[in-house]
């Protein structure tokens, strides 16, 4: 095999890997205001599966 | 049946009032009590019982029984924080232009920030009556809040939730009887004669000078909040615990607010 086609190969297979990397970092962007950790709920409190008639938020 | 519910602005934020299985009217009433304790207890108006108690230059003053309860539990609120709720705030507020009602806009410009004094080194409650060093000035902000929160679901009867700008507290088994439902940290939870509040240093935040500040003041420098934590939302048994509990978690950070509200706090969630 020629030699410039295992050169244009593994350029092409480098440019894949770059386009490909950079596609998937794009979509998985870092949400810097996600919660350290789920909720902590006790046993004083029950979640449960009905609708919120409110909610406690900053003000 | 759903609650009957009744939404307003009051205390600078939206208020949001329910009662399950009683007239509505009870909610109209509520609103009135806050507008009436908002005129007394806010640091905006020179005429407020506030602003003339923080006035009074150290002398005794006589107090309503409102003001004084208040007074109470802020020292109260010291203590259980170790320090870092404290109402003595007022002259680090006006060092960051927090002067006047957000929606008019800051003042002035930032003064150089000093650790805030202890408060019962500042202020004295005795009944009837309380005392205020000449220097010191309160602002009772979020306490206020919660403890108007606790007071005003209780009045609206056995079943019943008020939630005054993300400071709720939640009496009675609430519409289908198995508790209140109120969202918290992604979930539904069921409240039943417990309170809910939110801290956070997104909110109230503005630039002065070119730095953007907020209205979380670190009583340890004076200056605003810049720990790890930007919110945290904790559920207690009264929305003033709850208050303080989320206050205290966010200036102490992420590395130790797990084991403070640990016992304390019946649930918490912590944001960067």
């Amino acid at each position: 095999m020629p030699a410039f086609v295992l050169k244009a190969g593994a350029t092409l297979l480098t440019l894949l890997a770059a386009a490909a990397s950079a596609a998937y970092v794009s979509s998985h962007v870092k949400n810097g205001a996600a919660p350290l950790h789920p909720a902590v709920l006790t046993a004083q409190v029950h979640a449960a599966d009905v609708e919120a008639v409110t909610s406690t938020y900053a003000s | 049946m759903p609650p009957s519910a009744r939404h307003f602005e009051a205390l600078g934020t939206t208020c949001s009032l329910f009662v399950a299985g009683a007239p509505g009217e009870h909610l109209e009433r509520g609103e009135a009590w806050v507008r009436a304790l908002q005129a007394r207890l806010t640091r905006f108006e020179p005429d407020s019982e506030l602003s003339r108690f923080n006035a009074s230059a150290g002398a005794w003053i006589p107090v309503s029984e409102e003001l004084e309860d208040l007074l109470r539990e802020a020292l109260r609120a010291w203590e259980l924080s170790g320090g870092l709720v404290n109402v003595a705030v007022l002259s680090a507020m006006h060092g960051i232009g927090y002067r006047r009602p957000l929606r008019e806009g800051p003042s002035g410009s930032i003064a150089v920030a000093t650790p805030l004094p202890a408060l019962p080194d500042v202020l004295e409650v005795t009944p009837g009556r309380a005392r205020l060093r000449p220097e010191a000035g309160l602002d009772l902000g979020g306490l206020a809040k919660g403890w108007m929160a606790d007071r005003l679901a209780r009045r609206l009867g056995d079943n019943a939730l008020a939630n005054l700008g993300g400071d709720l507290a939640a009496q009675g088994a609430g519409p289908a009887g198995d508790g209140w439902p109120v969202e918290f940290g992604g979930h539904t939870v069921l409240l039943r004669d417990q309170g809910a509040a939110t801290s956070s240093t997104r909110k109230r935040a503005w630039e002065l000078g070119g730095e953007r500040v907020h209205h979380l003041i670190d009583p340890r420098s004076g200056a605003p909040a810049c720990g790890d934590l930007g919110e945290v939302s904790v559920v207690a048994p009264t929305a003033l615990e709850a208050e303080v509990l989320a206050k205290t978690a966010l200036l102490l950070g992420s590395g130790e607010a797990p084991a403070y509200l640990d016992g304390k706090a019946a649930a918490w969630w912590l944001l960067p």
